[in-house]
């Protein structure tokens, strides 16, 4: 068995690459992507917690977290689609309804 | 005494619950025929109660009289207020009752109050009723009549200094309104204005002096305060202190220098209110205040420490009478004169009032006793004179008015009422040779005339001559140097009280007519010869008074009035008067008294005849008394008239005109201070202190115009935002642990 | 079509008037059998007539009122406002039914300390330890009577306000807050009232004010209540200082304290005896301060006033008569339930500084009173010149200057309301307030200029009205403790007679036979005020001039108060000193 470690690392790398498209990219669908790479990242770090401590409670996490990720990936996708179908786009930068 | 006792209590009482009374029915009449017919607008009510109140202090007077010697409280009723004070790390318990007190001052002014009351509420029915300009609001002049009345009559009952004040300013709001009765006039709702804050400054100063007094005796029971033990356990300087204050209150509600400014004015009200409040009832309430303080005085615990304070009670009298008559000396309306004139004899009171306190405070118990006496016969005699001089000028004016609505529409042009008012019926310039038109009401005002001057065996004189004597006596007495300003003022002025009450007279009554309207001037109106008849046969009867011994009787609490000896009672005060006696410097006052006498009554008056006499016109017939005065004014006027116009124009005249200025230094001082405080107060509140509101507003407003930068609607920064926001909280437990 | 509606809208108005009407009566006749007693064999008189119904009835009334359709809401408008005053007659009813005695037999010179007549306590939220703990005292009951007298005089002086179906539901409301204030002995529910009572006051200026309404309403209800945020950290400061009871903890409570005053007092009480000062010296100043700021923005006192103007412009009359004549009181009854109460050495301490605010709200108001040319300005600020004298009562320290603070406020709560009537009237019928825009307006509106004499000699202190006994004991207290500092009460006294006077000869005097109409008439002829307007101000009239010939009524309660509080702890504090 590889080192947790290892995956803990690959999961940093992938929660840093997931915030920098969530912050950086202008496509909304985009930044969804993201936002599930920074999920996986997370579910991964709790995997190998609980491979290093042979504790079934990271497995729970880690489940929750799939379902929960994928209920936002819906909901967001419909706003998207929603917001898509009144303005013609889906760039962050022209959605700027709550501006001050 | 027991029955009488048991309705004493309505006798303030009744007029109070008439006034709304009167007040509401005005409302819900005015207009009806019956209601300005027979009920005389609310008339007839006022006059049937101060009739019956007056029959109620009759009846309790004459119990008193009868078998009480020294004082009386009665009916009291406790526990008004009562409260707790912390003494020593205790709870005291005290409280404020209502009782009322009966002692010879408090029964003399019982029924000069209520006599006085009755007949000007008569007068009244014809004055007020029959001048048109009333009409339909008479109901209003009678309702505060009554609650005034309420005012007086519970003050000289009350047996407390709190009560007496609270009646004192329920006097002092009836003043407002009734000065204020004609508010549609400019002059006159200014004159109610500043009747009542003079008079509020005096009030204040009331006020202190009572918290003071309540302070050293735990109590303002008159009972409690005038109990020598009570007296001789307090602190005379805080005494004299508390006594002072008192006295500026009594100083601005009797009109007495500096406070006098407000009388003048207040002869905006109508005639009956100047009889009642500023001649007769009122103003005197200053003089009963004072004269309450006699026992303080008189206490020989108290000897020598309060002096200075009687010097000056004497001064402020001098000053205010000489000032005042001064003054009068200028005038050309009718009631302008008698006001100053009130003002001059209130301070004669006041000096004869000081003088009684000063022997008092040294010990020279008899004459105190004689000057209060001669003080208050003074006043008793100067409210019946002055309230019939003021019922007559009324009469003058009344008749004045009628006569030029008569000569006025008679030359056919119907002037409205508005016209009516340029032509001033007090203005004496206007009348003249009204002695043979105007009997009854030309008697009245000779006799009130001559007993203010204290012309010899009328009313006034055997008063005044008590004043001027015991002023006298006092600069003459060691120690009392200092009464000699007074003593000397007293005695000039009266000479001079001489000139103005018979200039008036003669400007009225004597001489041709100066206008037609004067010419057309008929004694017509009912109910007013009444008072003025009943007043004259009191003022005659004055020495009738005299021989009773009335001046003691009414200082000594344990005096009694001799009615039996009535000759001799008069023949001693008349050898009293015109015969040296024998005491100490008994022949320097005998000369005093002589000197006063011959000036007041010979050249005071000489002198108005001189300028003012004249005979009636062709034609005209007066009552063979009254012919007899005009005639000898003619001869007078013929053999001794004088040119003064030099005196009429010169600088003096200007400042007497003026009235000596002092009204435009309060005015001036009102607006070139007060004012411009108050406003720049108000606009301190608005800019500064609701200025640092507006501030925190503003920057608060603006702080959140900063902050709602953050939200700038990017969905972006707000992951951004997010993301740092968990480093940090991420970063604190990591440090925190 | 229109016939059927106007059946369907008959039969609802009476099935709504009768069935409340209905309802009430049964409440109240079967109320005494099922009432609540404790254990004086006292009937809860307080909690459910007084405090819960009226909130609820008005709350019930308004909903009724917003659910009909716009074009009937006219129509429902009256039977809404009868019974509402209906409901305000019964409030006081009750109220002077204890005070004379009619149903149950209290003495209400109490003179102990802490202790209170129809006590009742139920638990409320037994986790944190707050109570429904209600009861009246010489304090309390003199200002629940006040309130109850008057709710249904409002009612009927401004009968005919617009949206009056809105308008009368909202002052039922509000008077029930205010008797919740007046009678909560435990702190939660009276801070809960205490802002209570800000909401339908806001939504009376809000709804029926002036031009200027919006800041108005927004200024009264911010400033006010930060200073009540204040008082409430100083509440839960308290809270948190009491020591932990492990009996509480056995019942429930999970942080083992009460809020309940009672509790407190005793506690202060027994420091007291000990000679010790409670919660610590220091501690006590810094509470006494942060519940002083509360309550010297709702008396209000100087530099803390600057609401009280605004708001009472631009109020309509209801609210000014209602926020001057028991809102403010809060704020001095705050400081004697609380300040006096619980922290008597801080008192002594500060005693200087209540001394100088007083003084400055005294002076300062009177003087910029001067200054006004706004007739409601004018009035607003002599309420704060009045309350000043509350302060200096306090600062006196003698149960005779508690006493009179107390029956000044009773008092001003009788004179102000008449005061604000008729500056109300005033803005109604002439549309205008300015001072200086009318002349002569006594002739053409006689009743108006009447009151208006008869509400400004009241608020001038003339003898014989409430306004003088106030005065009169508040000065005689302050003479003996301090001199001759009462020279500036005295030239308040000139100065205020100044103003009132020069406001009547500018408004209601002079003028000529025609005297001079605002512009704001717009040639119309001049009116006089209508027969609701005079009945209520008469009411208000006649009850001056009985608590002026009459004051022991209420005085003797308040003085028996102020015996028991000094009694109780006071006296210990002053002579012990801390």
């Amino acid at each position: 068995m590889i080192d947790p470690m290892w995956a803990v690392v690959l999961g940093v790398c992938l929660f840093t690459i997931g915030l920098w498209g969530a912050v950086t990219r202008k496509n909304a669908i985009i930044v969804l992507m993201c936002i599930e790479i920074i999920l996986n990242a997370v579910n991964l770090n709790f995997v190998a917690a609980a491979a290093q401590h042979g504790d079934v409670t990271g497995w729970v996490y880690t489940v929750f977290a799939i379902a929960i990720a994928a209920a936002e990936v819906a909901i967001g996708l419909a706003i998207f689609l929603s917001f898509y179908g009144h303005n013609e786009t889906i760039s962050l930068d022209e959605m700027e309804l709550l501006k001050h | 005494m027991s029955g009488a006792i048991d309705y004493a209590l309505w006798i303030p009482v009744l007029p109070i619950v008439a006034f709304p009374i009167i007040l509401f029915l005005g409302n819900v009449f005015k207009g009806t025929d019956a209601w300005r017919g027979r009920w005389k607008e609310g008339g007839t009510i006022a006059t049937v109660v101060m009739g019956t109140s007056l029959g109620l202090s009759i009846w309790l007077i004459i119990g008193y009289i009868g078998q009480v010697t020294g004082h009386e409280s009665v009916g009291q009723v406790g526990n008004w207020l009562s409260f707790h004070m912390v003494e020593n790390g205790n709870l005291v318990s005290y409280s404020f009752g209502f009782g009322m007190y009966l002692d010879h001052v408090s029964v003399m002014l019982l029924f000069v109050a209520s006599f006085l009351c009755f007949l000007i509420a008569i007068f009244s029915l014809g004055y007020m009723n029959s001048d048109p300009v009333n009409l339909d609001r008479n109901h209003r002049f009678y309702a505060e009549f009554l609650l005034f009345c309420a005012g007086m009559l519970g003050m000289v009952l009350a047996d407390n200094f709190l009560w007496l004040f609270i009646f004192w300013e329920i006097m002092g709001l009836c003043s407002y309104l009734l000065i204020g009765f004609y508010y549609e006039r400019p002059s006159a709702s200014y004159a109610a204005k500043k009747a009542f804050l003079t008079t509020r400054v005096g009030d204040v100063f009331l006020l202190i002096g009572l918290l003071i007094l309540w302070n050293l005796f735990g109590s303002l029971d008159f009972s409690v305060v005038w109990a020598e033990d009570n007296i001789a356990a307090v602190d005379a300087g805080t005494l004299k202190i508390a006594l002072f204050m008192m006295f500026v209150g009594a100083v601005g509600k009797s009109a007495q220098f500096p406070l006098h400014v407000w009388l003048p004015d207040a002869m905006e009200g109508p005639t009956p209110v100047s009889a009642l409040i500023h001649a007769a009832t009122m103003v005197n309430a200053g003089l009963y205040l004072v004269a309450r303080m006699y026992p303080f005085f008189a206490s020989p615990a108290m000897s020598g420490e309060f002096t200075d304070l009687a010097i000056l009670i004497a001064w402020i009298g001098g000053i205010t009478a000489f000032m005042a008559a001064l003054i009068a000396f200028v005038q050309k309306d009718i009631k302008k004169v008698l006001a100053y004139s009130t003002m001059s004899q209130l301070a004669y009171i006041f000096t004869g009032l000081g003088a009684a306190l000063w022997f008092a405070n040294t010990g020279h118990e008899e004459i105190a006793l004689l000057a209060f006496g001669a003080s208050m016969f003074h006043l008793f005699n100067h409210a019946m004179a002055k309230g019939m001089l003021f019922m007559a000028s009324g009469s003058v004016i009344h008749e004045m008015h009628h006569a030029h609505h008569e000569v006025a529409h008679h030359d056919g042009e119907h002037e409205g009422h508005g016209d009516n008012d340029h032509f001033d019926a007090q203005d004496m310039s206007n009348m003249g040779g009204l002695a043979s038109k105007m009997p009854i009401t030309a008697t009245a005002m000779a006799v009130g005339s001559a007993s203010i001057i204290g012309i010899p065996l009328i009313g006034g004189f055997w008063s005044k001559e008590g004043i001027v004597g015991a002023a006298w006596k006092a600069c003459l007495t060691p120690g009392g140097a200092w009464m000699l300003g007074p003593a000397l003022l007293v005695l000039i002025t009266a000479g001079m009280t001489g000139f103005y009450m018979s200039r008036m007279w003669f400007m009225t009554f004597a001489g041709k007519p100066k206008t037609p309207v004067a010419n057309g001037v008929v004694e017509q109106t009912p109910f007013i010869p009444i008072p003025l008849v009943t007043l004259t046969v009191m003022t005659l009867g004055g020495i009738v008074f005299a021989g009773f011994e009335f001046v003691h009787w009414v200082a000594d609490g344990h005096a009694e009035m001799h009615f039996s000896h009535v000759l001799s009672g008069i023949g001693a005060e008349m050898s009293h008067a015109f015969l040296p006696s024998g005491e100490e410097n008994g022949g320097l006052i005998y000369l005093v008294t002589m000197l006063t006498i011959v000036i007041s009554t010979i050249v005071g008056p000489g002198t108005a005849m001189a300028l003012y006499g004249g005979r009636l016109q062709k034609g005209e017939k007066a009552k063979p008394w009254l012919a007899w005065l005009v005639s000898l004014s003619a001869r007078v006027r013929k053999n001794n008239h004088f040119d003064n116009s030099t005196w009429a124009n010169s600088g003096l005249a200007e400042s007497l005109h003026q009235r000596l200025h002092f009204d435009a230094w309060y005015d001036s001082a009102m607006l070139k201070i007060v004012v411009p405080f108050a406003n720049a107060c108000a606009w301190f509140d608005q800019h500064i202190i609701d200025g640092a509101i507006k501030g925190i507003e503003y920057g608060s407003q603006e702080g959140s115009s900063v902050i709602r930068r953050l939200t700038t609607g990017s969905g972006r920064d707000y992951i951004m935002m997010a993301a740092l926001g968990t480093l940090a909280i991420f970063l604190l437990i990591w440090g925190v642990a | 079509m229109a016939d059927n509606t106007n059946m369907t809208m008959r039969d609802r108005e009476f099935a709504l008037v009768a069935g409340l009407l209905a309802i009430s009566a049964v409440l109240m006749y079967v109320f005494p059998s099922i009432a609540v007693e404790n254990s004086a064999g006292q009937i809860d008189w307080i909690t459910l007539p007084l405090v819960a119904f009226p909130i609820i009835a008005g709350a019930v009334l308004m909903a009724f009122a917003s659910m009909q359709p716009y074009r009937l809401k006219d129509r429902i408008g009256q039977p809404i406002k009868l019974i509402s005053v209906v409901f305000a007659l019964m409030m006081l009813g009750i109220s002077s039914g204890l005070l004379f005695g009619w149903l149950e037999s209290i003495d209400w010179d109490i003179s102990r300390y802490n202790r209170y007549e129809l006590e009742f306590e139920y638990s409320w939220m037994q986790t944190i330890g707050v109570s429904w703990h209600v009861g009246l005292d010489g304090l309390s009951f003199s200002m629940v009577w006040l309130t109850t007298v008057l709710i249904p005089i409002v009612m009927i002086t401004t009968w005919e306000e617009k949206m009056g179906w809105y308008h009368h539901p909202l002052i039922l409301m509000m008077g029930g807050a205010l008797i919740g204030v007046f009678v909560a002995l435990d702190f939660f529910m009276f801070y809960v009232f205490w802002e209570l009572t800000l909401i339908p006051m806001f939504f009376l200026i809000l709804k029926w004010g002036g031009e200027d309404r919006r800041y108005a309403a927004q200024k009264f209800f911010i400033y006010t209540f930060t200073g009540s945020v204040v008082m409430l950290l100083g509440i839960v400061t308290l809270y948190f200082l009491q020591p932990s009871s492990q009996a509480l903890i056995d019942q429930g409570v999970l942080t083992g304290r009460t809020f309940d005053m009672t509790q407190m007092a005793i506690g202060a009480q027994e420091s007291a005896n000990a000679d010790i000062a409670w919660l610590g010296i220091n501690m006590q100043k810094a509470l006494f301060l942060m519940f002083l700021l509360g309550f010297l923005v709702k008396l209000p006192a100087v530099p803390f006033h600057t609401w009280l103007p605004d708001a009472h412009v631009q109020a309509p009359t209801a609210g000014s008569m209602l926020l001057a004549g028991v809102m403010l009181k809060m704020g001095g009854y705050g400081l004697f339930r609380v300040c006096t109460t619980l922290f008597p050495e801080a008192l002594l301490e500060y005693q200087w500084l209540l001394l100088t605010i007083g003084m400055v709200s005294l002076v300062y108001g009177s003087f910029v009173c001067l200054g006004q040319t706004n007739l409601k300005r004018l009035v607003a600020f002599s309420s704060v010149s009045h309350m000043g004298i509350i302060l200096l009562g306090i600062a006196t320290m003698e149960p005779l200057g508690f006493a009179g603070a107390i029956f000044m406020m009773f008092a001003h709560g009788i004179i102000s309301p008449l005061l604000f009537a008729v500056a109300g009237a005033f803005k109604h019928h002439y549309h205008t307030l300015e001072i200086g825009s009318m002349r002569g307006m006594a002739k053409h509106s006689p009743w108006l200029a009447t009151f208006m004499m008869f509400g400004w000699m009241a608020s001038l202190g003339l003898p014989l009205l409430a306004g003088f006994v106030a005065e009169i004991t508040v000065l005689i207290a302050f003479w003996k403790a301090f001199g001759w500092w009462v020279i500036l009460p005295g030239v308040t006294l000139i100065v205020t007679a100044a103003y009132y006077l020069w406001s009547m000869q500018k408004t209601i005097f002079e003028g000529g036979d025609d005297g001079e109409m605002p512009e704001s008439l717009g040639g119309a002829p001049a009116p006089d005020i209508s027969l609701w307007e005079v009945s209520g101000m008469m009411l208000l009239a006649m009850l001056t001039v009985l608590f002026g010939v009459l004051p022991w009524i209420f005085f003797d309660m308040m003085t028996g108060y102020a015996y028991g509080l000094f009694d109780g702890i006071l006296l210990n504090v002053i002579g012990g000193g801390a």
